[in-house]
């Protein structure tokens, strides 16, 4: 786990994700002390391997969000609590954002990237939050 | 409906679920529009007024019973992931959406009668999931994506790439639990035998088999569903059977038929033409006149179709299989063979990696990443319908379908970006399969009216949807028109003896009750 101050000193370490990193960040739950309590990064996009050694545990995955999703995300969501800021293709977002939504969570703040496009898909910085009070901490 | 009728039901359905579990907000309820939509943002978006996410069956009875009280339109859903085919949002606006997703047991797996119990909320991933902890034996049918509910994908009529009778998800069904409109409980076949310990074993029953007024239906909340599943078998194999003329393809067909008509191979087979897919292979381009298309085969050494049988079970018994399909097509002149897939299973990491999972019952959500490799310039965030028409079993079927499909969509100017006249999914037909992209903008409305224009160019060829998007439910109804639309005129007769108010899934699949009848092909909000 990590501090949300210490969350928003990576905006420092991060140029190649563009301005607003600062701002992406800050919307995780000011309820949440914790900040951020993982990180999820689609390797598709070199530069978001800027973020490979945040102090959350990061994962990785190449676009393809099966496996991450079923063996570490599915269960997190089931319980409680698990603010993940992730940066991923907009295709992977989109598959996420169903799958958190089905779990009582959302997507509490989304920044389109100044990363190449990978055959013509975005890359973008979001946190994913609990919303719904039988997840929320 | 007036607004404290409304709100008199929501509060009752609040006391049935508890407060957390009802939801009216606007942002809670737009995660229940349909991505998809071809009506996105507009007047006629249907929308719902509130959804409500009852934890078992007591709870669903409740909800219905408030609603039928109060004469309040719902709308169940499984887990409404259904995308390009509506998703999660009611054909009537105004509907109270009925969530099922946090009934996600996993009731039963009998392993030695290779059958499993579920509630509506089990998604193919839970199942997948539990039957792998359990050390199970047997061997699931999924779609893809497989983030859907087993009960959902075979209400709608959804299909695997699995054994056949098993991937068409609504033929492996045995045993439904629904709740009526009056809030009672019925269960099909030997389900209404109390103390019956068969309700997975014979479909049947007594009397009329009840299980296919559940299929796209508008006449029952689905609590429980059986499902037969195949065990897991030792070896699959994989093979082509490739043609070099345009005159083949008949043959090809009709060998191919008889073949897997006769158990002569079990997996779903592929069928299609490497010629003419050479630039996209997930868009068959126009069948061009046989001398064009043997004069292509003839420059690019590339065949002009191909069939592709699957094989599970014991290797020596797929191999023999194999050798047999093949020397059933030795006759053609230029026949090329290919073992081009086997593997042993349980699958190991290695292949796991390279074989198509749902070919072996995992579900995988892969295919949303396959744009960014190259494939059909997709990407899931854009929307999409699917128009799905059951065409003829035959060589000659596919050629008619992939032709006036694909003039009608120049004519019109409708994109296509997967094309597949041959899917075959189920056993005894085709399915032509066309992904249109739709927008978020004002092309939409030159979409719908397109989508339309080609629903009835196809009935017009004898060829119907078998599924489709709300947008289109009452268009595809309106072809299948034998009997002065005898087909809907039962089914509506039906709908208004079992729902008399009308709650259930109004305008699903082109069935009214008649309190909103007026709003076929109209639409309206309730």
């Amino acid at each position: 786990m990590t501090t949300r101050r210490e969350v928003l000193k990576w905006g420092a370490v991060l140029p190649a994700l563009g301005t607003g990193w600062h701002g992406a960040f800050a919307a995780a739950p000011p309820n949440n002390a914790l900040g951020l309590d993982a990180m999820l990064v689609d390797t598709r996009f070199p530069g978001a391997l800027a973020v490979a050694d945040a102090p959350v545990p990061v994962m990785q995955f190449a676009g393809d969000v099966t496996r991450v999703w079923f063996d570490e995300l599915d269960a997190r969501w089931r319980q409680p609590g698990f603010v993940l800021g992730g940066i991923t293709g907009s295709d992977a977002l989109f598959v996420l954002e169903v799958l958190a939504q089905h779990q009582g969570r959302k997507v509490i703040s989304r920044v389109a990237l100044d990363l190449p496009p990978v055959n013509g898909v975005q890359a973008v910085r979001w946190i994913i939050a609990p919303h719904h009070p039988s997840v929320t901490a | 409906m007036d607004a404290a009728t409304f709100a008199d039901g929501l509060a009752a359905m609040r006391s049935a679920v508890g407060d957390e579990w009802v939801f009216d907000l606007p942002a809670d309820l737009n995660t229940y529009r349909d991505f998809y939509s071809v009506l996105w943002g507009e007047p006629e978006e249907k929308v719902a007024s509130a959804a409500v996410a009852p934890a078992n069956v007591e709870e669903v009875q409740a909800v219905v019973r408030v609603a039928n009280e109060r004469r309040i339109p719902i709308y169940p859903i499984s887990t409404g992931r259904n995308l390009g085919y509506g998703g999660s949002a009611p054909v009537l606006s105004g509907s109270v959406v009925v969530d099922l997703k946090r009934m996600n047991r996993v009731l039963e797996v009998n392993e030695d009668n290779c059958s499993a119990l579920v509630e509506p909320g089990v998604s193919f991933f839970d199942m997948y999931r539990h039957l792998r902890e359990s050390g199970s034996k047997l061997m699931m049918s999924v779609p893809d994506p497989g983030w859907g509910s087993l009960v959902g994908n075979a209400l709608d009529s959804g299909g695997g790439y699995t054994v056949s009778g098993y991937r068409g998800h609504f033929e492996a069904v045995c045993g439904i639990e629904a709740v009526m409109a009056d809030g009672e409980l019925l269960r099909t076949g030997m389900g209404a035998l109390p103390g019956s310990e068969t309700w997975q074993q014979y479909r049947m029953g007594i009397g009329p088999c009840l299980d296919g007024m559940f299929r796209q239906s508008t006449l029952g909340v689905v609590t429980k569903m059986g499902f037969w599943m195949f065990p897991t078998p030792e070896a699959w194999l994989s093979g082509s059977v490739s043609v070099l003329r345009y005159e083949d393809l008949e043959e090809l067909v009709r060998i191919a038929n008889e073949l897997e008509y006769g158990n002569l191979f079990n997996g779903m087979p592929g069928f299609g033409s490497p010629v003419l897919t050479r630039e996209n292979p997930i868009a068959m381009t126009m069948i061009p006149e046989p001398e064009v298309m043997n004069a292509m085969v003839q420059e690019s050494g590339v065949p002009a179709w191909s069939f592709s049988p699957n094989f599970y079970g014991p290797e020596r018994v797929i191999r023999e299989q194999w050798a047999y399909v093949k020397s059933r097509f030795e006759h053609i002149p230029g026949v090329q063979f290919a073992e081009t897939g086997f593997v042993d299973l349980p699958l190991s990491p290695e292949d796991m990696e390279r074989i198509h999972k749902p070919r072996f019952g995992i579900p995988s959500l892969e295919i949303f990443s396959v744009g960014s490799r190259g494939y059909g310039n997709f990407n899931p965030s854009d929307g999409h319908i699917w128009f799905s028409a059951v065409i003829p079993r035959s060589g000659q079927g596919i050629i008619d379908a992939n032709r006036v499909m694909r003039s009608e969509c120049e004519r019109l100017g409708l994109d296509l970006f997967m094309f597949a006249p041959a899917v075959t999914c189920w056993t005894r037909s085709f399915v032509l399969f066309a992904a249109v992209p739709v927008y978020k903008d004002g092309r939409n409305a030159h979409l719908r009216d397109a989508v339309r224009e080609i629903i009835r160019t196809c009935a017009e060829h004898g060829w119907g949807e078998y599924r489709c998007p709300p947008a289109f439910m009452d268009d595809v109804m309106d072809a299948y028109s034998f009997g002065d639309h005898k087909l809907r005129r039962v089914n509506e007769a039906i709908k208004d003896a079992l729902d008399p108010n009308g709650i259930i899934s109004a305008g699903r699949y082109g069935v009214w009750p008649e309190r909103y009848r007026h709003m076929r092909r109209t639409g309206g909000e309730a």
